[in-house]
């Protein structure tokens, strides 16, 4: 095989556990942002964030919201916003530096990050 | 969890794995692992009473239907490269509603590597009957139609992988009906037309989870988290720590030919049995 052909091969095998890797980070942060409370499942993202702080600032103090089931759960919105504001920031900072370190490896190895056993 | 050994396969020893992943990331001590007297008796000459009584709390023996373990093989992969005809012993799944001790309960294949805290999400919980219906692959070029329903044009397929139930009325129907559905599978596999004569637990918990639902689709609701699954054709080369796993994912178009993939935090069902066998004692080192 040509060295040209075998570069090209090297590339699309880095490609693809690329890829594949940045699709495993998604569904750990996927999973992350799944929030339980109440006997109801909310999962975290930008609506549910940014509907609880209007119900704040319109001097809310508890409301009905609509799980990820569909189910009315009760919460307390101070409680509430305050945890899945948390995990957000948790989550979201987790998944930069995760993205980021993905985003500058070259290399199959760099990917997985191998080294990381020795350490 | 249900763990019975078969020729080849140390399903108690996957067990003790697990009950010590449950442990760390769930903080949970209250596990109870059904087994028959030989796998039991086979883990205590392997692994000592000691590791597995710190690892299970509550071991219950029921013994094995000899002629359903003869019937119900079906094939293992360990890689494309080897395939073996083994039995396949899953009979009493279906009795964990009666076996459970518990009034919440979280039933789990051994196989379904606990990564994190995420079922933790289920205790207390408005439903009182949750499965998996939703579920990916780890290759995610990989695409596997015909495990989506129990027939192209059939009902959606649920996973019996993991299965969290309330003591209620209700759940206690369910499990009668799948019950009912395993003591007459040939007429509900005629009904409902799932392919092959092996008999598989995600069958027989779907057409109950149909069934219960007043027959609608998708009446059971989803555990709060997808299952991940690699495939019998995949294999795993280390465990990096207690939560990562370093896989060998075989490439969609190229059998045999494999890519590497780090898999972390994220609950893992591996159907490559020897693959977690081999990696067994590297994962007890982290948390036993």
């Amino acid at each position: 095989m040509s060295i040209r052909l075998t570069k090209a091969l090297e590339f699309a095998n880095y490609r693809v556990t690329l890829n594949n890797q940045n699709a495993a980070l998604k569904a750990k942060t996927q999973n992350l942002l799944s929030y339980s409370i109440n006997g109801g499942t909310f999962i975290i993202d930008l609506p549910l964030l940014t509907f609880c702080k209007q119900l704040i600032d319109l001097s809310h103090l508890d409301a009905v919201l609509l799980d990820s089931y569909n189910n009315p759960i009760k919460v307390d919105l101070a409680k509430f916003h305050e945890e899945i504001l948390s995990r957000w920031f948790e989550v979201t900072n987790d998944y930069y530096v995760e993205y980021e370190k993905l985003r500058k490896a070259r290399k199959v190895h760099t990917i997985l990050d191998l080294n990381e056993k020795e350490e | 969890m249900f763990a019975h050994n078969n020729d080849e396969i140390d399903y108690f020893k996957l067990a003790v794995v697990n009950s010590f992943l449950i442990q760390k990331h769930l903080g949970i001590n209250d596990i109870t692992v059904v087994t028959d007297s030989h796998s039991y008796a086979f883990a205590k000459e392997q692994l000592g009473e000691e590791t597995i009584n710190k690892a299970i709390s509550n071991i219950v023996i029921s013994e094995k239907d000899r002629d359903f373990k003869r019937a119900n093989i079906r094939i293992y992969k360990d890689t494309s490269h080897t395939a073996k005809n083994l039995s396949f012993y899953n009979v009493n799944r279906c009795d964990a509603y009666d076996i459970s001790p518990y009034d919440e309960t979280i039933l789990l294949d051994v196989d379904y590597l606990i990564l994190s805290d995420t079922i933790n999400q289920c205790w207390g919980h408005n439903n009182e009957l949750m499965m998996n219906w939703k579920w990916q692959d780890v290759m995610y070029e990989r695409k596997f139609e015909n495990l989506d329903r129990l027939n192209d044009f059939g009902i959606t397929m649920y996973w019996a992988t993991v299965v969290y139930f309330k003591k209620t009325p209700y759940v206690e129907s369910f499990f009668n009906c799948v019950k009912h559905v395993k003591d007459n599978s040939q007429f509900y596999k005629d009904l409902y037309k799932w392919a092959g004569r092996l008999y598989r637990n995600d069958y027989s918990f779907s057409v109950a989870a149909h069934t219960m639902s007043g027959f609608i689709d998708k009446g059971v609701p989803q555990l709060p988290t997808t299952l991940y699954k690699t495939f019998d054709t995949d294999d795993v080369l280390c465990a990096v720590n207690d939560n990562t796993l370093i896989l060998y994912l075989e490439k969609p178009r190229s059998p045999g030919d494999f890519m590497l993939t780090k898999w972390q935090g994220v609950d893992l069902h591996v159907m490559n049995k020897w693959a977690i066998n081999r990696i067994s004692d590297e994962l007890l080192d982290y948390v036993a």
